[in-house]
This record gives structure tokens, sequence and C-alpha cells, in this order.
């Protein structure tokens, strides 16, 4: 069999990436090697607007879903904060809490949103290149150097300092409520190994900033995966489920399309892989062709996976669409502490969303909790270890949410399952951690960040690219663009 | 008050203080310096605590101190002396060590008995480094550039900088990048297999910081401590002949032969302004000394929120400078010892005496040090550096006898419950039961010992919160940031008003980088 080009994963970048290039007139393959129920989580992050206009997604069924409140922050004394999409009516709220946070609120929306806009300009476009090779280039960073200093003295010094820092000085500038500090430095560790304290981490809420309105700091959609599938075999994409790519195949130093695991061989010119560089470049592609020193940078990307996702179900609808229970930032660095040295957290951090309805009847619940480490010190991943993830999640939500009272344990996803359920390495959602140092230029290794790899014709268009993880569709979009420009 | 004496008061007679005095007075400047305690130093000071026992009291190594200085102020002709400080033992658990020595082969060797990779990748890492350091040399000595400045000479530094970078090439400039961003340990990871390795140097990125070896932004701090390592002065790391306190008398032997003249025991109670400008200080006795121009090597809380009326700047200097983080993390402690400690990995007198040990078996046991300081309690099993500089400089110490200095991690200046005469000999204990465990002759040979926690630090050389750095070198506080944004240029809101500490541009270390270019700044201004 041939097409004129293959995409490896039916998740939203893959899809994305298919869809666009069958827009342009190829005959894709979507080849998707699992069949277990995908994980809520991937659909939610902000969706590219030119991704939404290429592909008319709002015609097929995506809608952005801003929920409102978007996060339910249970109270020490009892009762909870509500943050809402309007800014005053937060400020108002945390007032009642902290008056002096609450009338810092507006500020900090405003000035965390100027700085997530300018994110959102990088992450609609491929990285730029720090080091100009040409005028393109040199195009571009001027363009960004002029954004930036577009953002005016206060704007352009947030970005330089906010950026590196950690996520608890951030937080400790503008707030003195341990609650309030602890729901928003848990969105700044989100999906990482990392503690508040850890340089970087103020980066990450800003990362899940982007594209939201001031004052909401994560964005949510639905139906943004069947959107994309619609879209994709509205232009004549072939989706194969339960195909697994075992290699991808190489003649004359360039792709030349895969091999299944089942020995077929399906030929085409162009390869998009959105699975993770790991497994792009040494499961897919492996050792053999390519040279050492990207070998090495391939190999030193930190995954290091440290959320279990844990998910539930009620009888009764939650009163709430998101909550977080990370009560001060302290509970968060000590819940981040156990996994350095391999251990489950026993107090861990618990960021809970109702995912909707079920077929039974039940209200499903997606439950990320950190930390749980990829590799436990002692022994591996069983049963016992998942039930101990899952209480202790539930332990730190059942003390403030009088609503999960009741709630069953559907599944628990540990790290070792999401890569041997998702094939996702090291179980880390985002394809390797949002770091500084794993971003932009530097994603997924420092010389390729633009969705080529050394072996012409292979295209990498996963999270693993940039812009990563929390922004579903934007490198399968960007990877599709590339690999269309070269022809 | 009678007509300006002087053109340049200069408060704090610590090392920067004291460079940006010669430098000034160099250049015919009539330059006062300005110093509250009996000496000048700073925290690069060498006392006789106990007779006959010389300490480093706080700063006790040097390399970082920079070249164009050593030379411009003829820095040896003024008795510098710099005593190499060649190898590095980390004694590991169950009786082994890891050796650094200052023979490459023998280093090598030995690191190969550990490790054969990491002895294959340790000369590249070298290289990397010194060539990381060559790139950021440069900036070092640059006064940095406004980035939200529309004025041309701002735009030129910006696109100097750009230039520099550029120029670097696409892969020095990736590395560069990393070391910015990264955890120490992370980046370590990437080269070396060896445990006690990696501890040992990833030691050198947590210095002075409240980070952990782990904590992305301490890679940075580790290529900080690397620029001594340059083709520079020292080349290494190396002991002051006299003490620390040496290096502050040469710096102030050279500015006292240009003319600047240094008083002692006078403290500053604040700055004198009129209109805008500064018209002089106060002193704490209250005597008016009247100057055209003001320079304050304190810092960066002191010099504006202390000697300052918080009327006299502007609101968001002032927030800036509040949030400004010190989070002091280090101690010392000074032992007169009666005999040398006998170390179990390596027994008896030898080479290894005569270089730094460092307790870092492995990143881990680091790690857990800073976990004990992040809430608020000393490190359980602290990092230590630990020299003996009585085996280099005999004259620190009575004949036979000798001096040992402990530099440790962590001790939060925030400890819980604040720190009391009981914490600080417990912190004591923990330093001298964690060093008996490899040393097991120690305690017998003690004959005094200093313990100085970060709040000692803070209350003798005016250190805010005991921070050795005058303020952490973390990525959000540095270059441009560093104290504050739009006042990273040495000048102040208050002209004729400037700043020299190592809470400027490029920051800590003994380096004398922030007066020299503080001096050049009131120069350039013809201040």
């Amino acid at each position: 069999m041939t097409a004129d080009a293959i995409v490896l994963g039916a998740g939203p970048n893959g899809l994305a990436a298919a869809a666009l290039l069958a827009r342009a007139g190829r005959r894709v393959l979507v080849l998707e090697r699992g069949t277990a129920t995908p994980v809520p989580d991937w659909e939610a992050g902000w969706v590219l607007p030119a991704l939404v206009r290429d592909l008319a997604l709002d015609r097929h069924g995506w809608t952005p879903s801003l929920p409102d409140p978007w996060l339910t922050i249970p109270l020490p004394k009892g009762g909870t904060l509500a943050l809402h999409r309007d800014v005053a009516r937060t400020a108002e709220a945390i007032r009642r809490v902290n008056p002096a946070d609450g009338a810092r609120w507006p500020e900090f929306c405003e000035r965390a949103a100027r700085v997530a806009r300018f994110l959102a300009g990088l992450y609609a476009a491929p990285p730029p290149h720090p080091v100009p090779s040409g005028a393109g280039d040199l195009l571009q960073l001027a363009g960004i150097a002029r954004r930036a200093r577009g953002l005016g003295r206060t704007g352009l010094t947030d970005l330089l300092r906010w950026l590196p820092m950690p996520v608890q000085d951030l937080l400790d500038d503008w707030f003195s409520d341990e609650t309030l500090k602890g729901a928003l430095g848990g969105l700044g560790v989100s999906g990482t190994r990392y503690g508040p304290r850890a340089g970087g981490t103020a980066f990450v809420l800003l990362h899940h900033h982007a594209g939201s309105p001031a004052g909401v700091f994560r964005s949510e959609s639905t139906g943004l995966r069947g959107a994309l599938a619609t879209a994709a075999r509205g232009h004549g994409v072939e989706i194969r489920t339960g195909a697994e790519a075992a290699r991808v195949l190489v003649a004359r130093d360039r792709s030349a399309g895969v091999v299944l695991t089942t020995g077929e061989e399906i030929t085409s010119d162009l390869v998009v892989s959105s699975a993770d560089p790991r497994r792009t470049f040494l499961d897919l592609l492996g050792p053999d062709h390519l040279d050492p020193e990207f070998l090495h940078a391939v190999r030193s990307i930190r995954f290091r996976g440290a959320t279990a996702l844990v998910e539930l179900s009620t009888a009764g609808r939650p009163p709430f669409a998101g909550l977080a229970a990370a009560p001060s930032l302290d509970h968060l660095e000590r819940a981040a502490d156990a996994v350095k040295y391999g251990r489950v957290s026993d107090r861990p951090a618990v960021d809970l969303r109702v995912t909707g309805p079920a077929p039974d009847g039940r209200h499903r619940l997606q439950a990320s909790v950190q930390y749980a480490p990829y590799a436990l010190r002692d022994g591996a991943w069983d049963e016992a270890g998942r039930r101990a993830v899952a209480d202790a999640g539930l332990g730190a939500l059942r003390t403030h949410v009088p609503a999960l009272a009741d709630a069953r344990v559907e599944r628990v996803l540990a790290p070792a399952d999401l890569e041997t359920l998702y094939g996702l390495t090291e179980g880390s959602l985002s394809h390797g951690e949002m770091a500084l140092d794993q971003i932009l230029f530097m994603r997924p290794v420092a010389g390729w960040a633009r969705y080529r790899t050394p072996l012409p014709g292979l295209y990498l268009g996963g999270a693993g690219a940039h812009p990563g993880g929390g922004v579903p569709g934007a490198a399968g979009y960007h990877a599709a663009r590339a690999a269309l420009r070269d022809g | 008050m009678t007509a300006a004496r002087y053109d340049v008061v200069v408060i704090g007679g610590g090392h920067n203080g004291l460079v940006a005095a010669a430098y000034l007075a160099r250049a015919g400047r009539r330059v006062l310096v300005l110093e509250r305690r009996e000496r000048v130093g700073g925290a690069a000071v060498t006392e006789e605590v106990f007779p006959g026992f010389r300490y480093s009291v706080f700063s006790y190594v040097v390399s970082l101190l920079r070249p164009e200085i050593v030379r411009e102020l003829d820095l040896p002709r003024h008795g510098l002396d710099i005593l190499p400080l060649e190898s590095t033992v980390t004694p590991l658990p169950g009786g082994d060590y890891l050796a650094a020595w200052g023979d490459h082969d023998r280093s090598r060797r030995e690191l190969y008995r550990h490790s054969p990779h990491d002895a294959e990748a340790v000369d590249e890492f070298g290289r990397l480094m010194h060539h990381m350091a060559l790139a950021v040399r440069p900036i070092l000595s640059m006064m940095p550039p406004d980035p939200a400045s529309l004025s041309p000479g701002d735009l030129r530094g910006l696109l100097r900088l750009g230039r520099h970078f550029a120029g670097l090439g696409a892969e020095r400039f990736h590395a560069l990048y990393k070391l910015m961003t990264m955890s120490a340990a992370d980046f370590l990871d990437e080269w070396f297999e060896c445990e006690p390795l990696k501890a040992t140097k990833s030691a050198s990125g947590i210095i002075g910081t409240f980070l952990g070896p782990r904590s992305p932004g301490t890679a940075y701090v580790l290529l900080h401590h690397y620029m001594g390592e340059l083709d520079g002065a020292f080349r290494a790391w190396g002991f002051a002949r006299g003490g620390t306190g040496a290096v502050s008398e040469a710096i102030a032997g050279a500015a006292r032969a240009a003319g600047a003249e240094i008083r002692t025991g006078a403290g500053v109670a604040r700055v004198l302004t009129r209109g805008g400008r500064t018209a002089g200080v106060v002193l704490d006795d209250g005597t008016e000394i009247r100057a055209r121009a003001v320079m304050s090597g304190l810092d960066p809380r002191r010099t504006f929120l202390g000697l300052l009326e918080e009327g006299e700047l502007p609101a968001e200097l002032v927030a800036d400078v509040r949030r400004y983080r010190f989070r002091g993390s280090s101690a010392k402690v000074n032992l007169a010892l009666s005999e040398l400690p006998d170390f179990t990995c390596m027994p008896g007198p030898g080479p290894h005496l005569r270089g730094a040990v460092s307790i870092s078996p492995s990143i881990d046991y680091l790690e857990r040090a800073y976990d004990d300081a992040k809430y608020g309690e000393p490190s359980r099993r602290p990092y230590m550096d630990i020299v003996i500089p009585s085996m280099i400089d005999p004259g620190m110490a009575p004949p036979g006898r000798h001096v040992m200095s402990v530099f440790v991690q962590y001790a939060p200046w925030a400890v819980n419950g604040g720190w009391t005469d009981a914490r600080r000999e417990q912190l004591g204990d923990t330093v001298i039961d964690t060093i008996a465990e490899h040393a097991p002759n120690l305690k017998r040979a003690i004959l005094h010992r200093q313990v100085i926690t970060p709040a000692d630090i803070e209350r003798i050389t005016g250190l805010s919160e005991g921070n050795i750095f005058q303020g952490e070198l973390a990525l959000q506080q540095l270059f441009f940031l560093r104290p504050a944004p739009a006042w990273a240029r040495y000048r102040t809101p208050v002209r004729g008003f400037y700043q020299c500490g190592s809470g400027t541009h490029p920051g800590g270390g003994i380096m004398g980088a922030s007066g020299r270019l503080a001096a050049l700044a009131l120069l350039a201004d013809r201040a």
C-alpha cells in the first residue's frame, strides 16, 4: 500500500497534521496503535485560532468551553473560593478571603495576560532561531523583539523576570493567602516533576494561561478530537486504528514509509510522527540512522512523568467544573519532595476536572494526582501501588469536597501505565518536561526545533515539538505546514 | 556644613567599595571610604579570633577576582599573593573517596577508578565549560543595557549583546542557554554517571543560593564559579596569603596609594539629598560629610531602603527592592585545631589536607540537605566545603596548630523560631558530628570553635539576610534585572548617588567587577 503521507498517532496533533496535509491535496493515512480509551486531558488546552480557521473546526463540533467558575478552591475553614471568568467578580470573592489579595487580583490578571499573549504569539508560529542563519530568521527575531518591546517597560520586565522564576516567588510577590497561592501554584507545576520553588514554574503557569482571557489560567474545549477527525475525514484522510507502526522505513537516506507490527509495509515519502521524540527517534527510526550527538540529545530529553491520572465517577453532578486541592505552596513542595526520591506523595496535590456524564448515568471526573514517579525506587508499579495513589488522591479531596463522598475509582493510570497504554515515554503527558531548557528552539532538541528531523521526509509533529503540551494540535499544525513548504 | 571636601564618598569598605575607590582615586577624584567596622574588607576579612589563630572569618577562597582589576590596580605590588588550592577530596560512605588533584593525569586515573565513562567525558566537559566561561566573560565586564529603553546607547548595547550571542554560533549558544536555565544536577546528568563527581561539581551550583542541586537555575551558579578557572589571574581556587582579608588590604593599599582616604569605625546613617541629588552623608554619630557624589557598596535593601528616605525614590523601585530576594543559606564554622584531622578514607597527613575536602557524597545527599532548609531547619546532614588554610599558609596558626574553615549549607536565615545561641551551638555540633564521621579525631583536636550563622553574617557584615552574594544569583535577579529593572547600571534615581555592591551586575564572589563598573559609570557621568 502507498500513501502520499503517513501520520503516526490519532491524537489532536496527529489529526491536525493529517487534516492539513489532506486539505492540501495529499492522500493521507493515519495510523493509531492504541485502542484504549483516550484520556480526556489530551483535549484540554488552547487551540490555535489558525487551526480552527483552516479546518473550520467550529463547524465540526468543536467549541471552546470556558466553565464558569473555571476553578473552585476548597477553603480550609469550609466553603469554597470560586475563580470566575469575570475578573471583578473573582476579585470580590478573593477579597472576602483576603482583602489585600482581592485588591491585587485585577492587576495581576492584566499583567499575566499580557505576558501570556506574548507567549501565545510565539506558539502561533514555529519557534525562532536565536542564532539566525538567514534573512527569514532575522526577520522573525526582529518581529519578536518588536513585540517584546511593545509590551512597554512593565510588560517587558514582567516577561524577562517572570519566566525564569519559581511560581512560588511570583505568587509571593502578589498574594499572601496560602489557599489561593496553593491553587495557582498547582497550575504552575501541573504535569511537571517540579515543586513550586523550582525556577521556570512561573513559565508553566503562563504557558497554560496562553490563549485564555485575563483571569482564566487554563483553557478548556470540548469535542476537539471529534472535530479534528471529522475535518480530516472530510478532506479524505483515512484513519486506521489498531495499527501500530514498528519502524520507519528508510531508503536512499530519506523516509520511505513505515512497517506495521503486523509486518505490513506502507510506502510513503512523507511520514509525520506525533509520537514523542524518544519513541520516534529511538524506537521507530532507530539509532543506526542518527549521528551520535543527535542521539545523545534525544536520550537527554527529560520526560519524568510524575502525574497519575485517576478517573472517578459520582452519582450526583459535582457542583464544580474544575477543582484544585493544593492547600498551600508548602504542601505542594512537600508533595514534590517525595518524587525526587522515587516515592509517591503521601499527601498529594489534586487537580480535578469534571469530564462529563458517562453512558451509565454517573458523572465522570479526572483527577490529576501529583506526584507519582514513573519509576518507584522500591519495587514496581502494581495494583496495590495504583490503589494507594487513588486513595491518597481521594483522601486529599474527600476532606474538603463533600460531593465526592460516594466517588468511585474507575481507573488509575500511573505514569508507567501511561507509557504502556499510550506509548508516552515515562508517562510524560507533555512528551517531555515543559521546562525552560526544553521549550521553543530547544524542543525537542537544539537545532531540530522546526519539525524537520535528520531524516528527510520524517517530521515530528507531536507535543515533543514546539509549542509542547497543553496546546493541542499546534505542533501537528506547524509540522504539516513545514512538510508542505518542503514539498 | 562647609564646601565639599570630597568628590566621592564610598559607603562600605568591602572589596567592591575599595575597588571603586581605587579606580576613582586613580582618575583623580578625592575619595573617602567610610567603613562601619574597625577594619576594611566587609565579608573579606582576616581576624585573629583566638590568640594566634587567624581566620578568614567569612569568605575564604578566591578565584573570581577579575584579572583586569588585579592588573590595573597592580594588586601583587600591594601584597596580594594567591596560593593555589589544588585538590578536592570527597569522602564517601564505606571508606572510599573521590579525589581531584592538581595533576591532570592523576585526577583522570582516580576518576577512571570510579567510572571509565566519566574519565573519558571529563576533559570534554572541561573544554565546554571553558568555552562557556569565555562566552560569558565579556558580559561580566559589560554595563547592562536597558532592554526597555529607546536611547541610542541602550539600543547599541542590546544590539552588541545580540551580536555577541549570535557570534557564539548555534552549538555554543544552545549550551549556554542550557546552563542558564537548567539545574546543576540535570546538566551534569547529561555528562556524568559517577554520583560523588556530580554531587561535588553541583555543589558549586548551590553555593550561596536557597536552591537545591535539582533546582533549575543552579547550572548558572555552577558556571559563575567556573569563571575563575579561566586563563585569568589564578586559574583555580586559591587562598590568599594572610587570609581573605589580605585581598581587601591589597585593594585598600592600591586605593590609598592613589590618594583615597579610608576611615574605619565610621558607619553611615543616611545619604543627604537636596533637590533630587546627593549632597553627602550623615554618619551614625551625626557628623555630616559633604561630597559631590556618593557611592554605596551596601546591598540593595540597605542602599535604597536604609540610606534614603522612601519618598526620595519612585514607588516602583521601592517595590522592586522589597521583592528582591536574599534568603541567606550559608553558615561558617571556623575551628582552631591542636592536630590535623585524620580522614578515615585517606589516613595520616598528606597532600589532600592542602586542598579542599567536600562533604558531598551524592546529589540526593545535597538535595535532602536543601529539603530540611526549605521548611526552616538547618540541614541535618549539611553540605560542607572544608579547607585548612594553615596547611597552605603556616602564618595562620601557631606552630604545630591549625585552623580549619568549614563552609556549611544549608542554614536558612529564616530558621524556625529565629537564630538563638542554642540554635547556633546546635549547628556547630551538627557540623562537627558530620565531619567526625569522616575524621574521628576531629572532636579531640578542637581548641576553639566559632560558628557563624546567616544571622551573624547579617549582624557583623550588614549583608541582608546573610546572603553572601548581596542577593540570590537567580536568572530573574541577574544582568539588567540586578538589582532592579531600569536601575541595573549602577546609577540610582538620586543624581550623584551610585551603587557598587555585588547586588549589582555581575554579582557575588570576590570579583570586584561591580565596583569597577560602578566607578566607570560615575566617571562617564562626570559626576
